[in-house]
């Protein structure tokens, strides 16, 4: 699990992504979404599909992530698929409503 | 414990996106119970507040608040995917300069127009907007008020609009944006084939060999189907992509066959194919004899300006007969474009010409299927209609028309720009269902549904979107109410033609809209928004699907809808405040009833009882006026269209559906129209009908190249073309709010070619002004990035409010269409 790299807001924040490379640069673009903090590659497609999430403390932080990913030359379309935040503000509350489960 | 939740969240997260990708899940997320026993998240779908392509979209709310959004894996149109303005789509409602109550100018405390802004109650503002209303009818009759709507009004407010303003205030001047987006494809439907709105769907997507783009950047605008065209084009390698545009975007990285054509020139290149398509014998003759006829257009037709300008002067045929035809055979066609040869076509666009020829043969190969895409650069254009018209020739001359694949498809920019200005006719020549208010039949129809005397509907057009601003500023159009869009940002001209309109102190201009933007801060009373899924309603897209949405959050408290508001007025006014005694006399019953009484309450519209609204769900629209207010207006709208070929499925279906395509009949929607067996209006045994002409036959139009309004010269040297941009959506009233966006976007810069900057001494970063024979507006110059004119053309995208690139453009629009071209004029630019 990625850490917070900021500690300014209590948001935590995870979204996935689905990228669509260059064939022949795939491995570029694998390395370029693994050398982002908080993003991990969870599997690859055989037309060379990545599915990676990334994980942040804010919308801004995943925002810029998101921006390095899209302008990468290897990349022809980026699709954002999903994003979830959980407010970590009142830690009592998230307690109980895990204690719900 | 946190960390456990993070975990959950996270393989909801990889889970919907290997879902989108077609992969199957990692084992983290393979054993998911809902995620909304975990983490409190309601999640239901709605079509996004954006784009035409209509994606779905599911919301989660939690707490009151949307804080999650997704692509809805069980859409057809988007299966999981989202752009990047569906991303962020959660946010645009919690902007931190949201409105939530009306601002009335006023000095002393009393309603002025030079005063300054101040909160007043809805109460008080309906007081003085009725007021105002009431004097502009008693002074100058119905034609002194207007309306301009939206293609992004839910199908349920365009319908009520359309009743108050055409049935009520008994005033045709009602027009939508989608004026300045889809007009002229309208009027290339009708005029070809007689009936409204592309005959294929998005299937054509995953069919077609080949797929050619004019004046349309999907990268950008349509982000989800050039994703679907993207995947087709890797996955399927004999697919070839041609993109023709003025100057070079992100949709050419795709590109087998990328062109740059000097503006206006795609005329000749359209005519040109045909020509190749005739002198290379590829002519569809079986489909063309038996499913087309042939006319020569009426040119010479002027540039929409007003009738005073020296190019209107000059125009020979700008008056009604704009429009007309007549008809010639196929030997006097293949004459007609005989002219458009390679050679000839190549020096007028600066196309080469063996990309020309490529072009030309994937229209005229008989084995390559082909789709064409088009946007704003074939609408927004002075000879728009004609464009649409020579498009659908090639198709008709190939009979590559209405079967997979094969599919001339104009996509559309604005989330309900078919389904509610084009289908419902929010347009101010049109009624319901492709009816006009001048055919007598059309009116009586119209009448009847309403059930309404004979004779209530006005028969004369009223002022189209550019009209509309002449009019204020001329001073004869006075009760103005603007809602669901931007237009002093939006519309062509604002200097000469807009801005003075809504300040001429004979107007009264009302401003309903979320955010204050640039409209509404010219306005003289600001009416604050609900927005999106802060009510329910139903969007139509592009490819005729009809889609439905459930409230989900409540407004910001003093914030309403625009349903709200239209209804909510119509009960300030008696039906003798505003309709003629002799009109009354034809149905005395409606003496001394309100409105809301005799157009929504007790008509049709009312007969869904608050039962019919589930328990569970919000409607504060619905328990506010006492009836399923929605269902009702949905219900007595379809009924203009039903065995009508426009047919539309009971409203309570689309609730459950993920939208269907028009005509649904006996619960089927229709994919690809005008073709046996996938369309039930057509006629056993005849292949292919097109059932929007009498004879069943598509026109196939003699229309020549014709210059542009204005062209560069020796002082205004550059040519000048307006545009969109991928993070903001139209005028970024919302997008611009959504701190991501704006930093990936945040200013709107004048793209131009490097050589030409260097010419004119200045370097990228610099700050320049635009100057039009009109108006002139400062940026900084960009000579890299993702927008790449040719040397002579400059591109300024038009979503920034602080640089308002709408002062230099010329209002010319088409003839036919009414629709402003806003990319060609000619500006000049010099360094700051």
């Amino acid at each position: 699990m990625t850490k917070n790299t900021d500690s300014t807001t209590c948001e935590y924040h995870v979204a996935s992504f689905v990228a669509y490379p260059i064939l022949a640069q795939l491995d570029e673009v694998k390395k370029a979404i693994t050398n982002i903090e908080g993003a991990e590659i969870h599997v690859t497609s055989e037309e060379g599909k990545i599915v990676f999430t990334m994980e942040g403390n804010s919308y801004r932080d995943i925002g810029t992530k998101m921006d390095i990913i899209r302008v990468h030359k290897g990349i022809i379309n980026l699709s954002p698929v999903y994003h979830q935040i959980l407010d970590e503000t009142d830690n009592e509350k998230n307690e109980d409503q895990y204690k719900e489960l | 414990m946190t960390i456990n939740r993070r975990e959950f969240i996270k393989a909801n997260a990889i889970a919907a996106a290997a879902a989108v990708a077609g992969v199957s899940v990692p084992a983290v997320a393979s054993n998911l119970i809902t995620s909304s026993d975990i983490t409190k998240l309601k999640w239901d779908k709605a079509p996004c507040r954006f784009c035409g392509t209509g994606c779905s979209v599911n919301v989660g709310v939690m707490d009151g608040k949307v804080v999650a959004t997704h692509g809805d894996i069980k859409s057809p149109v988007n299966k999981g995917l989202n752009c990047v303005k569906g991303y962020f789509l959660s946010k645009i409602m919690y902007g931190k300069d949201r409105l939530t109550t009306p601002l009335l100018r006023m000095t002393n405390g009393k309603y002025d127009k030079e005063g300054e802004f101040a909160p007043v109650s809805w109460d008080q503002a309906f007081n003085v907007m009725a007021e105002k209303a009431k004097d502009a009818l008693k002074k100058d009759g119905p034609e002194a008020l207007g309306m301009f709507g939206s293609g992004q009004w839910t199908v349920q407010e365009g319908y009520a609009a359309v009743k108050l303003m055409k049935a009520g205030f008994r005033t045709n001047n009602i027009d939508p944006n989608a004026r300045h987006c889809m007009a002229s494809a309208v009027g290339g439907f009708m005029r070809t084939f007689g009936i409204d709105e592309p005959m294929g769907c998005y299937d054509d997507l995953e069919a077609a060999d080949a797929f050619v783009l004019w004046g349309s950047n999907m990268a950008e605008m349509h982000p989800i189907l050039w994703t679907r065209l993207t995947d087709r084009r890797l996955s399927a390698p004999h697919v070839k992509v041609a993109v023709l545009s003025t100057f070079e975007h992100r949709s050419f990285d795709l590109a087998d066959n990328g062109m740059i054509f000097t503006p206006q020139t795609d005329l000749a290149i359209l005519n040109y194919i045909a020509n190749y398509i005739i002198q290379t014998g590829r002519v569809n003759k079986d489909f063309v004899s038996k499913h087309t006829n042939f006319r020569l257009g009426e040119t010479d037709i002027g540039y929409g300006l007003r009738p005073e300008h020296p190019l209107e002067q000059a125009a020979k045929n700008n008056g009604k007969t704009a429009g007309s035809s007549t008809p010639i055979d196929f030997d006097e066609y293949a004459k007609f474009v005989s002219t458009y040869t390679v050679e000839s076509v190549s020096k007028l666009s600066g196309v080469p010409e063996h990309k020309l020829e490529a072009l030309a043969e994937l229209y005229a190969d008989p084995k390559i299927k082909v789709t064409s895409f088009w946007t704003m650069g074939f609408n927004q254009h002075t000879r728009g209609v004609w464009a649409n018209n020579l498009v659908y020739n090639i198709h008709l001359l190939t009979g590559k028309i209405s079967t997979p694949g094969n599919s001339p498809f104009s996509l559309t920019g604005q989330p309900s720009a078919c389904g509610t200005a084009r289908e419902v006719g929010t347009f101010s020549h049109r009624l319901p269902a492709d009816m006009v208010v001048k055919n007598p039949k059309h009116r009586a129809i119209a009448e009847k549904i309403w059930d309404l005397p004979e004779g209530t509907v006005p028969p004369k057009p009223g002022y189209h979107a550019a009209l509309q601003n002449r009019m204020l500023k001329d001073g004869k159009l006075n009760f103005y109410w603007v809602q669901c869009n931007n237009n002093m940002q939006a519309a062509a001209n604002i200097n000469e033609e807009g801005y003075p309109g809504y300040r001429n102190p004979k107007n009264f201009i009302v401003v309903s809209d979320p955010y204050p933007t640039v409209t509404a801060q010219a306005a003289d009373l600001i009416l604050p928004t609900a927005m999106w899924v802060e009510k329910e309603g139903v969007y139509g897209n592009a490819e005729r699907r009809t889609q439905s949405w459930y409230q989900m959050v409540e407004a910001p408290e003093g914030a309403k809808s625009d349903l709200w508001q239209l209804v909510e007025f119509s009960k300030r006014f008696k039906v003798e405040d505003v309709w003629p005694e002799e009109l009354i006399a034809k149905k005395p019953e409606v003496r001394g009833k309100t409105l809301f009484d005799v157009l929504y309450k007790d008509s049709s519209v009312g007969k869904f009882s608050l039962d019919e609204v589930p328990e569970d769900r919000l409607n504060d629209d619905a328990r506010d006026f006492g009836f399923y207010i929605q269902k009702g207006l949905f219900e007595e709208y379809a009924t203009f269209g039903r065995g009508h070929a426009h047919d539309l499925a009971p409203y309570d279906r689309y609730h459950k559906e993920r939208g269907l395509r028009w005509p649904v009949v006996n619960g089927k929607e229709t994919k690809w129209r005008f073709k046996e067996g996938s369309d039930p209006y057509v006629k056993p045994g005849s292949g292919w009908d097109f059932y929007g002409k009498k004879d069943g036959r598509a026109i196939i139009f003699a229309l020549p190249y014709e210059p542009a309004a204005e062209s560069p010269d020796e002082e205004y040297d550059l040519w000048l073309s307006t545009g969109r941009v991928l993070e903001h959506w139209h005028s970024g009233s919302m997008t611009q709010r959504v701190p991501e966006l704006y930093k990936a976007m945040p200013d709107a810069l004048v793209y131009m070619h490097p050589d030409d900057a260097k010419k004119r001494g200045m370097r990228r970063g610099d700050l320049v002004k635009l100057i039009s024979r009109r108006g002139e507006v400062q940026t900084r110059v960009e000579t890299r990035g993702r927008n790449k004119p040719p040397i002579g053309l400059v591109f300024m995208p038009w979503f920034d409010a602080s640089r308002l690139v709408n002062k230099v453009t010329l209002d010319a629009t088409d003839p036919l269409s009414k629709q402003t071209d806003f990319k060609k004029c000619a500006i000049k630019i010099v360094k700051v």
